[in-house]
């Protein structure tokens, strides 16, 4: 008995001691992100929130700017053949996954193939449609040989599901993901956290330098914008866009904006009457005022923009001038189409995406003045999925930041691409022939005239409208120093430091 | 007694087994599968077919419910299928934790509603009685959404006294653990505490004027002795009925007050679940919501027999 009553003294003071404990350890990041995780699979991640995991835990061959640039990552070297269909990569030597075993070429064969599997699912596979065989020559060396001349390979190994996962631990990589990067999974806890530690053998030396970082799964933006003031978390990723103003007042916390290529789009179905006309097309085009959208959908946090290369990227045409609203000239159009009077069409807008119900609601004022009659249409996201998008004739969408040029534009925009004809049925073979041309191109000068072209004769015959790329927009606290938002919406977190 | 209770205990398995075909049902008529939401937008047929395969989706809609079916009865519950991982564990950590708010959030409804309610009656048409009044119909009246944004702006924001949000874990200090829920049971209890205090005032009223306690009065016992022995005791009955049917409200607005104070509970789990038409997740968190209103009634019916003596279940002579 006696011993049983110190037993459980013992138990009230440690339990005591640790009520006592401080809540957090130095060097602890933590970050407010709005939705739950679905998947810590690399390779079926859909949403933002999954990307961030996915360049803190895994590593890719190559790393992205999201400005056109491409730098090596687990590979040190790459070469192409001169007919740019056989591509070699040299994997850096002695990385080690997070279990303590040695990344190997047979890992990234085994990882680029569960992509190409149908079943697994992944967004991805398309992209890697133009593999017809990869081979490992040796335990450092992977061979991919292509069905034709793409001079954007490389760029393919910076997307955000092609992390290279350790070939024995597929089954479980997404309840307890095991990477080569910066961050060591620890533990997630649905709806509630995901917590990461330092990494203390990642390949780049000095890297990185926080102890450990905390995701906090807050969707309520007042919850996320108290914590914030308050210090619970150091940084709000992807600030809503109508809470910037007020952040920007509290001298405690820096707003950090970067111009990205995530558009929103008017979609006009090239399927359906009237906007199979490509006159229809243009009139709405020349109606619709890109920088008073850019105000109305996102708080002026955005730039108009001709297609979805953003302003920002070195391929985009600076010789076209944003087009300014041509009533007249629009009316004129639509009178030689056959609607003198203008038309009744339906928008649809999806619930919860706020860019886009507010771009549909601008675009229903701004198209009355040509005799466009819009009824704006709310539909919920999963009916949104089934039977709006690609199926109706008329309605606003839009798309994450891609990390390549071609993957951003060929899928939406050539004939057989591969989310054309599930979005707008756009068909201009001299468009198919531009994309291409410049996935074979030889040199940057070379692939920067083909992209010029393409955004004229895109302007001359629009698919649909993309008035603008959104600005990603992060808060955080002034003690978080080396940080910078990315273009690619991730969180790059191997310099930050908390001071 | 015990056959009665008994008997309602088959009753509330024959309701969860025909919930899981409804729920089974409404899953397979709602726009989009899993398989859509694995393979993500503008997926082509094939793909989708080839999930579908893998994950067994293309099998009569019977097959896939006694497959199911087949798991829960020998105590599988399956795993999640967008995260793959078991649902048992999954629904149980987030059950524990929206249990621990809406049982705080039923005391403060309970224990307040009645005390609210009792001095309301007490004092009828004075002060303390309309401030009672004003307090309950302004706080049912406003939806848990805007008192949970207010709570955070005054007293997390400005304040700086309690977290936004979130859930605290008992090593980081009873305090820290604590104040995670005082904002999300505060804001429970203020859209649900009418209801107990307006009925428990009626009855409260009621039973003071009836003819018992006017005899109490005349034998000359102490007035609080009245209140607590012959008046509350029997005006609690229709209180209890409301209390059981709160436990169903507590459960609706558990998730709205979850998702806005980042709670990671069973509401939020079962939203994200319905969302992405994750089957045995959303069988898992229904059927359990449901077990629980099925015995919340259960208890409010062998309570009410026990407060009312006039109530006696099974035969007459025991």
């Amino acid at each position: 008995m006696k011993k049983r009553i110190i037993g459980a003294l013992g138990a009230a003071a440690v339990s005591l001691a640790a009520l006592m404990a401080p809540a957090m350890a130095d060097g602890n990041l933590r970050v407010a992100i709005p939705a739950n995780l679905n998947t810590l699979d690399a390779a079926k991640t859909k949403l933002g929130e999954e990307y961030i995991m996915n360049f803190l835990v895994f590593s890719g061959l190559t790393e992205v700017d999201g400005k056109g640039g491409v730098k090596p990552d687990l590979a040190e070297s790459w070469a192409k053949s001169d007919d740019q269909k056989t591509w070699t990569f040299k994997l850096r030597p002695g990385v080690k996954f997070h279990d303590g075993r040695l990344l190997e070429a047979e890992d990234v064969k085994a990882t680029i193939q569960r992509i190409q599997d149908k079943a697994t699912g992944s967004t991805a596979r398309v992209n890697f449609d133009i593999v017809e065989s990869i081979e490992t020559p040796d335990k450092q060396t992977v061979v991919f040989k292509l069905k034709i001349p793409y001079s954007g390979f490389a760029e393919l190994f910076g997307d955000r599901q092609v992390r290279i996962l350790p070939r024995d631990k597929f089954d479980t990589v997404a309840t307890s993901p095991v990477g080569t990067g910066p961050f060591i999974f620890k533990s997630f806890t649905p709806g509630d956290r995901v917590e990461l530690v330092k990494n203390p053998d990642y390949f780049v030396a000095g890297e990185p330098k926080l102890d450990a970082i905390t995701l906090r799964i807050m969707p309520e933006s007042a919850a996320q914008i108290a914590a914030l003031e308050t210090g619970d978390i150091d940084l709000v990723w992807n600030l809503p866009l109508e809470s910037i103003d007020q952040m920007k007042k509290n001298p405690d916390v820096v707003v950090d904006s970067t111009s990205t290529s995530t558009w929103d789009g008017l979609i006009m179905n090239a399927a359906q009457k009237p906007f199979d006309d490509k006159r229809v097309r243009k009139a709405i085009l020349m109606t619709l005022d890109k920088p008073a959208l850019v105000e109305v959908a996102l708080y002026g946090q955005g730039t108009p923009t001709h297609t979805m290369i953003p302003p920002s990227h070195p391929y985009f045409n600076k010789d076209l001038p944003i087009s300014t609203p041509d009533i007249e000239g629009a009316k004129k159009l639509l009178a030689e189409a056959g609607y003198p009077n203008g038309f009744e069409a339906t928008l649809y807008v999806p619930v919860g995406r706020p860019t886009r119900e507010r771009l549909g609601i601008a675009a229903k004022e701004l198209l009355a003045p040509i005799g466009i009659k819009v009824d704006l249409q709310r539909v919920p996201w999963d009916k949104f999925v089934k039977e709006i998008e690609g199926k109706a004739a008329f309605y606003t969408d839009g798309f994450f930041s891609r990390p390549t040029i071609d993957t951003s534009i060929y899928p939406f925009f050539h004939s057989t691409g591969s989310w054309n004809t599930q979005l707008w049925n756009y068909k201009n073979p001299e468009i198919d022939k531009v994309l291409d041309d410049a996935r074979a191109a030889k040199t940057e000068e070379e692939r920067a005239a083909l992209y010029n072209k393409f955004q004229a004769l895109a302007e001359d015959d629009p698919a649909g409208a993309i008035p603008y790329v959104l600005n990603h927009v992060n808060a955080y606290r002034k003690n978080v120093k080396g940080f910078s938002s990315s273009p690619m919406m991730w969180l790059d977190l191997r310099e930050t430091t908390i001071q | 007694m015990a056959i009665y209770v008994i008997k309602r205990l088959l009753g509330i398995v024959a309701i969860l087994a025909v919930m899981s075909v409804l729920v089974f049902a409404i899953t397979q008529v709602m726009p989009g599968n899993v398989a859509n939401i694995l393979a993500g937008q503008f997926a082509d047929d094939a793909t989708i077919k080839a999930i579908e395969h893998k994950l067994g989706l293309d099998a009569p809609a019977y097959v896939q419910y006694w497959r199911w079916a087949g798991g829960v009865l020998s105590g599988n519950l399956g795993n999640s299928i967008i995260m793959e991982r078991p649902v048992g564990p999954l629904i149980w950590e987030a059950f524990k934790s929206s249990a621990l708010l809406a049982i705080l959030a039923f005391i403060m409804v309970a224990v307040f509603g009645i005390l609210l309610g009792v001095i309301a009656a007490i004092r009828q048409n004075r002060f303390a009685d309309h401030a009672v009044s004003l307090f309950s119909y302004v706080g049912v009246s406003v939806p848990e959404f805007f008192w949970a944004i207010v709570a955070i702006i005054v007293f997390a924001r400005y304040l700086n006294w309690l977290p936004s949000g979130g859930a605290g874990n008992i090593s980081q200090g009873f305090w820290v653990w604590a104040s995670h829920l005082v904002l999300p049971v505060l804001t429970l209890t203020l859209t649900l505490i009418a209801h107990v205090s307006r009925l428990t005032r009626s009855s409260m009223i009621e039973t003071l004027r009836s003819n018992y306690v006017r005899n109490a009065r005349a034998k000359g016992l102490p007035e609080k002795v009245i209140i607590r022995r012959h008046a509350l005791r029997n005006a609690l009955l229709p209180t209890i009925t409301v209390l059981a049917i709160d436990v169903g409200w507590l459960l609706g607005n558990i998730v709205v007050v979850e998702a806005v104070f980042s709670y990671p509970g069973i509401g939020r789990l079962l939203l994200f679940a319905i969302e992405r038409h994750d089957l045995p997740l959303i069988q898992a968190g229904i059927l359990l919501i449901a077990a629980v209103y099925c015995f919340a009634n259960l208890i409010a019916d062998l309570l009410y027999a026990y407060f009312n003596p006039k109530i006696r279940y099974g035969h007459a002579e025991s």
